[in-house]
């Protein structure tokens, strides 16, 4: 077993439904600290709404989607939005918003938009996959 | 595939899904349970494997943690060294 | 490196399930083996004669004929569920194998995922 070991993150529990995006982010500072390496974040089903730059919460609770992403930037490291499942539930990059002519786009930064193709590469290159549904 | 495999669930004892969980258990792998799955640490109808771990976090939120076994615990390091000690793992 | 999917809700309540179907093509169109194991309400999923048109929704029995086609190697089915919904082989659609252990079956794959 190598010492460093690249992780895949799949979220698909949505902020303010699940615990999901908490617990994911916990795992992924303890992942850093240790070591290791997050070869990227993939947001999945209900999982695409921490990617949501509208998201405000009231001023005393956690931000999950800032947290993030302030998270994933600082790190440099790669996040996607499943593109099948963001559109469905509204979360909207300027090039899809163009597309479909949308009033507006909210894909926060540094989320991209990306087919499940990523997560398949996820599988084949990262040496762990580790999954974060909701709990019901 | 012999390999051992980690088992991961965050499901309350009693979803289905945490039932699917205990029956793949085998010989060699080891549990851990997080958010509502540390319920079964004072479940008086499940036994759990004797490696389970439960983060301790979640532990502590719900107010079972003090009257967990203490070895059971633990933190966010020791869920990723467990999560590097196997390479298969299984998040119900 | 394969892959089982398992889908362990029951069709059109819920949209995971459909989650977990784009995973298992999508698995297959990188011709990467992929499998799905069906437990529980999901077992519902390979009824025949489903007919959602009133639902709004399309049907799932319709993708799931098309899972081989795709390169989806097994399509299974938790022998102990089937009975507990009073479904037979017969009942569910051709290609469907039934297995009598979930514990044997996911032993026999690198992976084993839920999509939600």
């Amino acid at each position: 077993m190598p010492d460093t070991l690249g992780y895949t993150f799949v979220i698909t529990g949505a902020p303010w439904t699940t615990q999901a995006p908490q617990s994911a982010l916990s795992v992924a500072r303890a992942v850093l600290a240790a070591g290791h390496r997050i070869d990227r974040v993939f947001l999945y089903g209900e999982g695409v709404h921490l990617a949501s730059s509208l998201a405000s919460p009231p001023s005393d609770e956690h931000n999950w989607p800032h947290l993030w992403s302030a998270f994933l930037t600082e790190h440099e490291i790669s996040a996607v939005a499943c593109i099948a499942s963001a559109l469905r539930r509204g979360i909207v990059d300027p090039k899809e918003q163009a597309r479909y002519e949308l009033e507006s786009s909210n894909l926060r930064s540094p989320f991209e938009i990306a087919g499940l193709g990523e997560w398949v590469e996820g599988n084949l290159k990262s040496d762990r996959v580790l999954y974060f549904h909701g709990a019901n | 595939m012999t390999d051992t495999t980690l088992h991961i669930t965050n499901k309350a004892p009693d979803h289905p899904r945490f039932r699917y969980c205990l029956s793949a258990f085998k010989e060699g792998d080891a549990l851990i349970l997080m958010e509502d799955a540390v319920l079964a640490l004072t479940d008086q109808e499940q036994a759990l494997p004797s490696t389970s771990y439960a983060l301790s976090a979640d532990a502590q939120a719900r107010a079972v943690a003090n009257r967990a076994p203490r070895q059971q615990l633990i933190d966010y390091n020791d869920f990723v060294q467990l999560t590097a000690t196997y390479s298969r793992i299984i998040n119900w | 490196m394969s892959t089982l999917i398992i889908i362990d809700q029951s069709p059109y309540g819920s949209w995971a399930g459909r989650e977990a179907l784009d995973m298992t093509f999508s698995l297959a169109a990188f011709d990467q083996p992929a499998a799905l194991l069906f437990v529980g309400p999901g077992v519902h999923w390979l009824c025949q004669g489903q007919n959602a048109d009133n639902l709004g929704q399309k049907s799932v029995e319709k993708n799931l004929s098309a899972a081989s086609m795709f390169g989806v190697e097994d399509i299974l089915a938790d022998a102990g569920s089937c009975a507990r919904y009073n479904l037979a082989i017969e009942h569910l659609i051709s290609g469907t194998t039934l297995v009598e252990s979930i514990r044997d079956t996911i032993a026999g794959y690198n992976q084993v995922v839920f999509a939600g």
